[in-house]
């Protein structure tokens, strides 16, 4: 059973409540925490809490849901596939000269930085020489109180991995040479109890700990055993800076400063649900259990197109500056609200049926008579209340959403990120 | 990297600078996660640990079935004390992932259950009642058993669930290894990582300033005549914990009284009570 | 996790290197149809529904291709255990599993991460169709069988990086087998759910891409985003949606043009359904 479907304790009333509010067209919909429909959680944040890995990051929602994320490298040997036809027979004299240093060099982990650098230089000529895999990536995600293999938690890990390995190229920053590439290890884990559906939150950590994530400085060149700049304030982020002065300074491994922005950004994944008409971002717990449905968009903004020459001036609002985005998944979210109990209509419910048919005498024993011989007429009626909606009676979603909800939801998303610089990742 | 032990003879300073009885820098932070019934942030050098309680409350069948270790409190009239251990696998040097039925982690959440179930004051809740420790360790340089009892000592505070007294932990190590047969080696307070990694060393767990010993794991070989040094100087370190979490407790009180979550008369009276 | 059960024989795959310039793909069908299908349901006498489906081999003489092989067997509604809290709904699980051999890289006994996650895209997709509620405190146990996972042992693909494109093609069939089957069983839905699959592919750097409908991934030269989707075609509602891959600039009309394509591609097994469905129910009315 996936964790979108937690226990939650709303009677029918409330959730037909709730979708009533939330479906509303005019004022728009209103929220139970007064957001507005695109606005976000408030959150705090922090990176570069653990000095142990190459990049971590905290965040922790207003709701008190929190998440930890820790970036760890390693320098891996790149298997040499049969099918390699470049492996000249020079290199593979080297390979076998060195197989025993290899290991060694592994604690000091390294670079990647200076290639996606090499990338513009060397344009595409190269390009087709650096390539990754996406075994290189390895990225877990621990929630308490589920298991590793429960399947909510196997989806959200695989959710966000696709997220990163979507576009192929950020597999490519982890090459070093043919012979050798970093493994990153990214660990998720959600140290509180998950109060609402755990992927916003996570996806936000993750983007903010690969924003804050270095590795040291290659010092090798080509094909050679890779050996790295001892000096961490020399490492590169994964993620360039454009301001090639924060790159000196080691403290400000905020990703809040604007000076200090990256050309590119990792992937983020949100989770958008519709209600009725409306779209509502970042839904909580109480409002995806009323969503009709329910899907998690991830988008990631590349480095800005050869095009526009010059570099994305920061001081201008990002509205006006055209911003690369890149769709890179979309999936549907089982709406927990499929779980949720239905209400019964007054005309079904034995209980009420004494004041519906009000030209009956309304004593209590000609009610129940009315029950007892009342399987006829209440059969009709049973067919409406099972296929139609009754106004005001809650009765969870059926079948799916409308090809065009869903491609509004989609287009929303990237309208919103190209209006937002992701500035909020400031605590 | 083996650990270069003859420099200690000389100047009498530990590898990363400590004298014998010095403990690590400590940092403590009460209430860190507003969701949760309780919770603390625990840093005693680079081992960090958040710890988060959720509870008491009713025996919930499906956890029963997770990896927690639990022990019951005031011979099973009481609450249920239930801890799991997590340890992020970018907290060690090497990345390392952890199956959730490690052997290790069991014997310390079992170590940890019962020092706290018998340090809680479990009857005022009902037997069906459980407290769920879950503690996240995100860094990791030594201590690691000490640190935690010290963190989820901190967070139950924080969660008001009744104790006697704090449970404190603290190693204490030996100079020597037991290979050296140097019976007169000094004891070592506050071991780190590269310490553990030499040297005999222990945990202790006492009742707060007291030396009554709640829980003492020692899983290394040393020679008798060096443990009760050890044992000693464990304890002392103990005490200088206990006034570090109390420390961090009373600072919290405080700043409750001024944001005015809390009048000022039902504090004073009971920090009269000490 | 590993398997400490059985004694497993080796993961990797036993390709031999071939030194020799691998012909390049050969495109054997147009990018506007899909491969036939063949689906039969109550296959399975024990369960209590069931189905298989096949699609055909666009290759059948050279001996590594494959196509895709699924059976589906449902088991249920039967009543939940009596300690299992209660239900207002049918409770559907759902399970995906590849045959050790269906795949180039063997698959172990136990689910990996890959077979839980299509698990989860299927259960997305038949909640939306079948009438959970018309089924309180019961359940019901849908288990799919990859018996040859669309992979082609010597294509150009297998010295490529395995990006996993072939996971669309696999979750479409089990979604079109599993809503066979569930109607095999005779549980309520408020439509025949069918799967499709529609991918943005590239055949080399200098023609542009195009759009293909049931992309079969050896014959292309890469695949750009490939979106799968499950849907309910008389009630035009999509149940679950499944894209990946990368569009440049974001476009949104190609998205677009992709959900379409892959829901022509729905309504084409749709029909496949329909028509099988109405075959079984016509030999029933003889026999009786």
């Amino acid at each position: 059973m996936s964790s979108t479907s937690q226990h939650l304790l709303l009677s029918p009333a409330e959730l037909a409540y709730l979708h009533g509010s939330l479906s509303l067209i005019t004022p728009g919909p209103i929220r139970p925490d007064g957001r507005s429909p695109t606005q976000f959680r408030p959150l705090t944040a922090e990176t570069g809490i653990l000095p142990g890995t190459n990049g971590s990051a905290r965040i922790c929602f207003a709701d008190g849901t929190e998440a930890v994320v820790g970036v760890k490298a390693e320098v891996e040997k790149t298997p040499l596939s049969p099918y390699e036809f470049v492996a000249s027979t020079e290199g593979r004299k080297d390979h076998t000269q060195k197989k025993s240093g290899s290991r060694k060099s592994k604690k000091a982990t390294g670079d990647e930085e200076d290639i996606s650098m090499d990338v513009d230089e060397e344009a595409a000529g190269a390009n087709d020489k650096i390539r990754g895999s996406p075994d290189w990536v390895e990225l877990s995600v621990e929630i308490p109180g589920l298991r590793d293999d429960d399947s909510g938690t196997v989806f959200l890990t695989s959710m966000l991995t696709e997220a990163l390995l979507a576009d192929g190229e950020f597999v490519k920053k982890l090459w070093i040479n043919r012979r050798f590439h970093w493994k990153l290890y990214l660990d998720i884990i959600l140290i509180s109890p998950p109060l609402s559906y755990p992927l916003p939150l996570l996806s936000l950590t993750t983007h903010l700990a690969l924003l804050a994530t270095r590795l040291p400085r290659l010092k090798s060149e080509a094909d050679e055993d890779p050996m790295f700049d001892d000096d961490w304030a020399a490492a590169t982020f994964l993620y360039p800076r454009q301001d090639t002065s924060a790159k000196a300074s080691n403290k400000s491994s905020k990703p809040s400063s604007a000076a200090a922005a990256p050309a590119s950004r990792p992937p983020i994944t949100l989770l958008v649900m519709a209600v009725g008409d409306n779209i509502i971002f970042d839904p909580s717990k109480e409002e995806l259990a009323v969503a009709d449905s329910a899907v998690a968009v991830s988008v990631a903004e590349g480095p800005a197109s050869e095009s526009e020459s010059e570099p994305e001036p920061e001081s201008i609002p990002a509205t006006t500056t055209k911003r690369n985005l890149q769709l890179l998944s979309v999936r549907t979210i089982d709406p927990p609200s499929r779980l949720t109990p239905p209400g019964v209509p007054n005309s079904v419910n034995a209980a009420a049926w004494g004041t519906m048919t009000a030209a009956t005498p309304t004593t209590t024993t000609a009610a129940t008579a009315s029950a007892t011989e009342g399987g006829a007429a209440k059969h009709p009626d049973a067919r409406v209340t099972e296929t139609e909606d009754v106004v005001g009676v809650w009765k969870a979603p059926r079948g799916g959403a409308k090809f065009g909800m869903l491609g509004a939801m989609v287009a929303k998303v990237l309208e919103r990120e190209a209006a937002s610089p992701r500035s909020q990742g400031a605590g | 990297m083996p650990l270069d032990t003859s420099t200690y003879n000389l100047a009498l300073l530990r590898v990363d600078g400590r004298r014998w009885n010095e403990l690590r820098q400590q940092k403590g932070q009460l209430g860190v996660q507003p969701s949760a019934d309780g919770s603390a942030y625990l840093e005693m050098g680079n081992t960090k640990i958040q710890c988060i309680i959720s509870g008491p409350n009713e025996r919930d069948l499906s956890k029963s079935t997770s990896s927690a270790s639990t022990a019951p409190t005031s011979n099973g009239a009481g609450a249920t004390v239930a801890v799991s251990i997590m340890i992020a696998p970018f907290a060690t040097v090497d990345r390392k992932r952890r199956g959730r039925n490690d052997k290790r982690l069991q014997e310390m959440q079992t170590t940890i259950a019962s020092g706290l179930a018998a340090t809680v004051q479990g009857q005022s809740y009902g037997p069906r009642s459980t407290i769920h420790i879950s503690l996240n360790v995100l860094s990791q340089d030594g201590s690691l058993l000490a640190c935690l009892i010290n963190a989820a000592s901190l967070a139950l505070v924080d969660a008001g669930v009744p104790m006697t007294d704090y449970l404190v932990a603290c190693t204490a190590g030996s100079t020597s290894s037991y290979a050296a047969a140097d019976e007169e080696a000094d004891p070592l307070l506050d071991l780190n990582t590269q310490e553990e990694q030499e040297l005999p060393f222990l945990t202790l767990a006492t009742l707060g300033a007291t030396d009554k010993v709640v829980a003492m794991v020692c899983e290394s070989r040393v020679q008798l005549t060096r443990l009760e040094g050890m044992m000693a100087t464990a304890a002392d370190g103990c005490k200088g914990v206990r006034d570090f979490l109390d420390g961090v407790v009373r600072d919290k009180g405080e700043l409750m009284v001024q944001e005015g979550a809390i009048g000022r008369g039902e504090v004073v009276s009971s920090m009269d009570l000490d | 996790m590993a398997d400490r059960r059985r004694i497993n024989g080796p993961v990797g795959a036993t390709t031999p290197p071939i030194f020799d310039k691998p012909a390049g793909p050969v495109a054997t069908k147009t990018s506007d149809a899909i491969r036939k299908i063949f689906l039969k349901t109550g296959i399975t006498p024990s369960a209590s529904g069931s189905a298989y489906l096949e699609l055909e081999n666009p290759n059948p003489q050279r001996p590594g291709n494959t196509s895709l092989k699924l059976s589906c067997t449902v088991h249920g509604p039967r009543s939940l255990p009596r300690s299992a809290p209660f239900s207002p709904h049918i409770i559907l699980t759902t399970h995906v599993k590849y045959a050790p051999f269906a795949t180039r890289q063997r698959r172990g006994y136990l689910r990996d991460s890959s077979e839980r996650d299509l698990g989860v895209h299927l259960e997305t997709a038949l909640r939306g169709a079948i009438i959970a509620d018309r089924w309180p405190k019961s359940g019901v146990d849908i288990i799919v069988t990859v018996v040859e996972g669309d992979q082609d042992r010597d294509s150009p693909e297998s010295q490529k990086d395995d990006e996993g494109w072939d996971m669309m093609n696999v979750l479409s069939g089990c979604i079109t087998v599993a809503s066979a089957a569930i109607a095999d069983a005779g549980i309520d839905c408020v439509d025949t759910v069918a799967g499709g699959v529609a991918a943005l592919v590239c055949e080399d750097d200098k023609t542009a891409p195009t759009i293909v409908m049931d992309p079969i991934v050896a014959e292309h030269g890469s695949i750009l985003a490939a979106c799968c989707v499950a849907y309910l075609p008389t009630r035009d509602e999509i149940t679950n949606m499944w894209f990946k891959g990368r569009l440049p600039g974001a476009d949104m009309m190609v998205y677009d043009k992709l959900m379409e394509k892959s829901l022509v591609a729905c309504r084409c097994a749709n029909r496949v359904i329909v028509q099988e469905l109405n075959e079984t129910v016509k030999k029933g009315q003889g026999i009786s």
